[in-house]
């Protein structure tokens, strides 16, 4: 046996992403701008979020916030500056960004109205490559964990607002995202489903996963954040 | 779990997905069948007064033109992926495909698949109605071979669609012209008629599609109709195109989706 130590010889793995990037999540010099000439929405802004950071941005209506999210989340790109995830960066790797961040878009949408919740579940499992053998206990994990159990074999078109936020968050954590992206995650859910949505927080972020979360400043919050930042003219400042 | 596992399991999703939403909606299969009916009706009659060269009975044109009705399912279910996307950008559902590592440009591509598997269905159907109902005569030695056929052809037809999806999503709007073209290729393919009777600079446009060899050469192994060309050309014919279009199509999904993502008008609609 040689003396050189290799990664088989520890009982644990660390993707080689990891090994090479420290931060979780990671946006440099993101500017964006909706019209050209216009004064950018988002100039160059700059925010690293760590393992096991719960990180807020809020700001006014309008300022930007959706915009930085969306970019975070490999849906847009930049301007300039780049967004990576463990240093993969989302234009150039976009399908193993997608693998390591989950985005919980604002609004109701995102779901097909005629698919019953755990049909749709399932989908989004695939889609999200979860590996084929694990599917059908994640989609089982999902429903007893946000709580679905009752709504399972219901369409989505016959689910209450609150339901189907509840339903659009199990999508969001369950093919175990290293960092989870929030747009406004409270909208029509009620106490309890608040609830569950901070416990599944807590599981991500004792895993070792990273959270941004996005709401609009001055939304009561039950919540501790690690950092709250507000978003004032295209630019991030603690709060 | 191989990468090819994950797709699979991410094709066999879309696909389980739209054959649900497809059984939600329950009578969709019988008034389709039922519009069937009434255009095998429509045409049995009016191949009763077809007696011109190239069609020497009346069932000869009528199997010419059933054939013909068969496949026009089939090519407008190739442009059908096209408002299918379009209804995604507007649930928002297209925004999950981006959000995955499945992607937009695979999702769009098993998005056709079930729209294309059904329109297959109910092209047999349309077929076995017209051998049960109007007596169609099919030419069963080789009916089995043009299964691999209609699979060439299709997809030599799909980039089609896949253009017009490109298309939906950098216009947002649905099937952009697609009509046109359906109606285009049904005249220029020879759905309803020979391309013979058409002036010579249409008979140019029957050359450079892929729909005119794809229809001659089924017409051939279904209702052994005879071929203006051979076999193996009618082949060449549809894999030429199908080499061509389908790279050419993948690029210009992929390309559109890019362009919205860098411009930021991907989660428009």
């Amino acid at each position: 046996m040689s003396g050189v130590l290799t990664e088989a010889d520890f009982e644990f793995e660390l993707p080689a992403a990891r090994r090479a990037e420290p931060m979780p999540l990671s946006l440099r010099g993101v500017s964006k701008a909706w019209d050209k000439g216009r004064v950018p929405v988002l100039n160059r802004v700059d925010l690293d979020i760590d393992v096991g950071d719960r990180v807020r941005i809020a700001g006014r209506n309008g300022v930007g916030k959706t915009t930085l999210m969306r970019i975070a989340a490999g849906l847009i790109d930049p301007d300039r500056g780049q967004a990576t995830v463990w240093g993969t960066s989302a234009v150039e790797h976009p399908e193993r960004y997608q693998r390591l961040v989950s985005f919980l878009p604002a609004g109701d949408r995102g779901l097909y109205a005629r698919l019953s919740v755990r049909r749709q579940l399932d989908f989004w499992a695939r889609i999200a490559m979860v590996p084929r053998r694990q599917v059908a206990a994640r989609v089982e994990e999902a429903i007893e964990i946000f709580d679905l159990r009752e709504l399972a074999d219901r369409r989505v078109d016959r689910m209450s607002m609150g339901q189907r936020q509840r339903l659009r968050i199990a999508m969001t954590f369950m093919p175990h995202p290293d960092v989870v992206l929030l747009d406004e995650p409270l909208t029509s859910l009620d106490g309890e489903g608040a609830e569950i949505l901070f416990g599944a927080i807590e599981r991500l972020l004792d895993k070792g996963g990273a959270l941004l979360w996005c709401s609009p400043a001055g939304e009561h919050l039950e919540y501790e954040f690690d950092r709250t930042y507000m978003l004032v003219e295209g630019r991030l400042v603690r709060a | 779990m191989t990468a090819f596992g994950e797709n699979l399991s991410a094709f066999y999703a879309v696909i389980r997905r739209d054959f649900h939403v497809f059984l939600s909606y329950r009578t969709r299969l019988v008034s389709q069948i039922l519009t069937s009916v009434f255009s095998l009706t429509l045409f049995y009659y009016v191949s009763r007064l077809i007696r011109v060269e190239g069609f020497t009975t009346p069932d000869r044109y009528f199997g010419f033109v059933v054939v013909g009705i068969a496949l026009v399912g089939v090519l407008y279910s190739c442009f059908a992926v096209s408002e299918t996307i379009r209804q995604e950008l507007v649930a928002g559902t297209f925004e999950r495909l981006l959000l995955s590592p499945f992607g937009g440009v695979r999702g769009a591509v098993a998005t056709a698949i079930f729209p294309l598997t059904y329109a297959f269905a109910l092209s047999s159907i349309t077929l076995g109605l017209g051998v049960v109902i109007f007596g169609l005569e099919l030419h069963w030695s080789t009916v089995p071979l043009a299964l691999p056929a209609l699979f060439l052809a299709l997809l030599a037809f799909l980039p089609f669609g896949l253009i017009f999806t490109a298309l939906t999503i950098a216009t947002k709007q649905a099937n952009v012209g697609a009509s046109w073209i359906i109606a285009l290729l049904s005249i220029v393919g020879g759905l309803y008629f020979p391309i013979a009777l058409l002036p010579g600079w249409a008979q140019f446009a029957a050359e450079v599609q892929p729909f005119t060899p794809a229809t001659e050469l089924l017409r051939h192994l279904l209702v052994d109709a005879p071929m203006e060309t051979s076999v193996g050309l009618a082949l060449v014919k549809i894999v030429g195109f199908a080499e061509i279009l389908v790279p050419l199509s993948l690029y210009a999904l992929y390309r559109a989706i890019r362009l919205g993502q860098r411009r930021g008008t991907i989660i428009e609609y």
